[in-house]
């Protein structure tokens, strides 16, 4: 479980990268985390890693209330992780399996669990004859399913996955998020970050926006699996839901112009909400 | 941690020096440099040490008896001599050797011979040698108060110049070694630096799995320690090689050993083991230190 209330985070510089964020994300959700770059998506994924301190509020992940954490207490909270790198971050002299068997010795698991676990992980996202390859050998897709299966050998409560799909061909983005996607089927909290609205339409889920260092939109909406909708549609949709709520002037009793006259409308943010998933899942006031 | 995990880190750091060849061939190199510097150096100063030593070992104390000494308190006296605190050999000058000694210095108005009959008139007398030079006026007045001993001199200037003569290459060989041991110092840490830089995202990786700081470094320490020690056994190989060479050629020079004395400089064999000790703890510790100060940098993580 994930939950930051009303989280603000300034850098010495002065940005301020979150204002005053409040989020939840429940044991066994799936959360796309969307926006462009220098929102605030690093940032948030740095506090949950607890690479950095929030400067207030409070930020608690799989039951560790990270502003009390003691530092020799991080590896043991970082043990409840998963974590899978844009870059893949595969270490280059082991092989797959070391790579995917470090992750059980740095808990000093028995030796007969790993040889057990490991090459169950490595079938499970299907790379069993590359086991004894090492990175350079292997494709990205191939090394992000081996950042994934790394990611999912200690059976972490939560995987956090940063632009998984970034480095790699769009056909297989779909793969790899169908994997996770599996994963959390299994139970396991996913929290994915990533800039392709393609992968978020078709998949659908909850969906969270965050611009300029506040979630600007936190829906759960229907995937299309259908043909992607158009980029730049996707994110005149979004920019227009952001700049609605910096404004958010809209008059309660106002319907939203894509919602059907007879949506229920109880407040500027539904409005937003309606307008934004319309976009997305191409129906008119389809929201969950 | 588990016995299994210790060994684990240890194949780690053992299989990281091959994985990783090229830099821990650099960190070899490196160290292996500065341990020859630094030993040659100090090499240098225990032997300049020794040759000082020998120099001062020829300085003597010359002991004169009272010419109505008998014989058998003659003999006595050398024993005598011999239990006094410093003193290292006697060796008894007859009057007879006595007179042959200054018939030798004496070069001008040697005629003076031709009017002396005999060489009774000469004393008795010891040359005294001693232990440690420094305490060589010390021992001297001690010799004096004995009844019988009508003069005992030695030359306190000798003893003092060669005492500041070790003083300063003490000095000079001290700063040599700290400005070099210093020198290596930057030398091993930029070069550990440079190879845990290369591996800065592997330590990264580490830490978002949560290995703790100590599982990560544990490899590092294991791989600097075996490196460090293959430099120390490489730089010990080398000196006692080029040792070997130079004190062959050295002892061959019998002007060289006529002033110093033979045995001033010290075979190898007689410092072998310290030698041995010096490189393999240093190149060990240096090695295993090195890596794991330089990590600390990559695990604020």
């Amino acid at each position: 479980m994930v939950e930051l209330q009303n989280v603000s985070v300034t850098y010495s510089s002065g940005v301020d990268a979150l204002n005053n964020v409040s989020l939840k994300i429940n044991d066994g959700d799936f959360a796309f985390v969307v926006g462009s770059s220098g929102a605030g998506k690093s940032t948030m994924i740095k506090l949950l890693l607890k690479e950095i301190d929030a400067t207030s509020g409070v930020v608690t992940v799989n039951g560790y209330n990270l502003n009390k954490l003691k530092k020799r207490k991080i590896p043991e909270f970082r043990r409840t992780l998963g974590f899978v790198f844009q870059d893949f971050r595969l270490i280059p002299s082991m092989t797959v399996y070391e790579n995917i068997a470090f992750v059980l010795r740095v808990i000093d698991a028995p030796l007969k669990y790993i040889r057990k676990r490991v090459p169950y992980v490595i079938s499970l996202v299907g790379l069993h004859a590359k086991t004894n390859s090492y990175p350079d050998e292997l494709s990205g897709g191939e090394k992000q399913r081996v950042a994934i299966a790394r990611a999912l050998v200690n059976d972490p409560q939560l995987i956090i996955a940063d632009e998984p799909t970034g480095n790699i061909d769009p056909e297989l983005s779909y793969e790899i998020v169908e994997l996770l996607k599996g994963i959390n089927d299994q139970g396991t909290t996913i929290l994915m970050v990533t800039h392709e609205h393609d992968l978020v339409r078709h998949f659908g889920g909850r969906i969270i926006n965050i611009t300029d260092g506040e979630i600007v939109f936190d829906e759960v909406i229907t995937g299309t699996n259908d043909e992607p909708l158009p980029e730049e549609e996707l994110a005149a949709a979004m920019a227009e839901a952001e700049q609605r709520s910096d404004t958010a002037q809209i008059p309660a009793d106002a319907p939203p112009a894509a919602a059907p006259a007879d949506a229920p409308v109880t407040s500027t943010e539904d409005a937003l909400i309606d307008e934004v998933i319309a976009a997305l899942t191409g129906e008119n006031g389809g929201a969950e | 941690m588990k016995l299994s995990g210790i060994k684990y880190l240890t194949n780690q750091g053992i299989e990281n020096i091959w994985k990783n060849k090229m830099m821990a061939f650099a960190t070899f190199c490196v160290l292996l440099i500065s341990l020859l510097l630094v030993g040659s150096a100090a090499l240098f100063y225990v032997n300049m040490n020794s040759m000082i030593l020998g120099l001062g070992n020829q300085n003597e104390i010359a002991v004169y008896l009272d010419p109505s000494t008998d014989q058998d308190r003659v003999a006595s006296l050398q024993n005598e001599l011999a239990a006094i605190d410093n003193v290292d050999a006697v060796d008894f000058i007859s009057k007879e050797e006595a007179y042959v000694r200054m018939q030798n210095q004496i070069s001008r108005g040697r005629a003076i011979f031709d009017y002396i009959d005999g060489y009774d008139f000469m004393p008795d007398g010891f040359s005294v040698t001693v232990k440690d030079n420094d305490r060589i006026e010390e021992t001297t007045a001690k010799i004096a108060q004995i009844t019988e001993v009508q003069s005992a001199s030695s030359s306190p200037q000798v003893a003092e110049f060669l005492r500041e003569l070790r003083r300063v290459v003490t000095l000079i060989a001290g700063a040599l070694i700290i400005a070099l041991a210093v020198v290596s110092m930057i030398m091993i840490s930029n070069t550990t630096k440079a190879s845990v830089f290369a591996r800065r995202e592997e330590i990264q990786i580490m830490k978002y799995v949560g290995a703790t700081n100590g599982f990560i470094r544990t490899p590092f320490f294991v791989e600097g320690m075996v490196t460090g020690f293959f430099a120390g056994a490489g730089a010990f190989f080398i000196t006692w090689a080029v040792y070997r060479a130079v004190y062959r050629i050295l002892t061959e020079q019998a002007m060289l050993m006529n002033a110093f004395g033979i045995g001033s400089i010290i075979p190898f064999s007689g410092i072998r083991l310290y030698v041995a000790l010096f490189y393999l703890l240093a190149g060990g510790i240096i090695g295993a230190l090195g890596s794991v100060v330089s990590t600390r940098k990559h695990l604020d993580v």
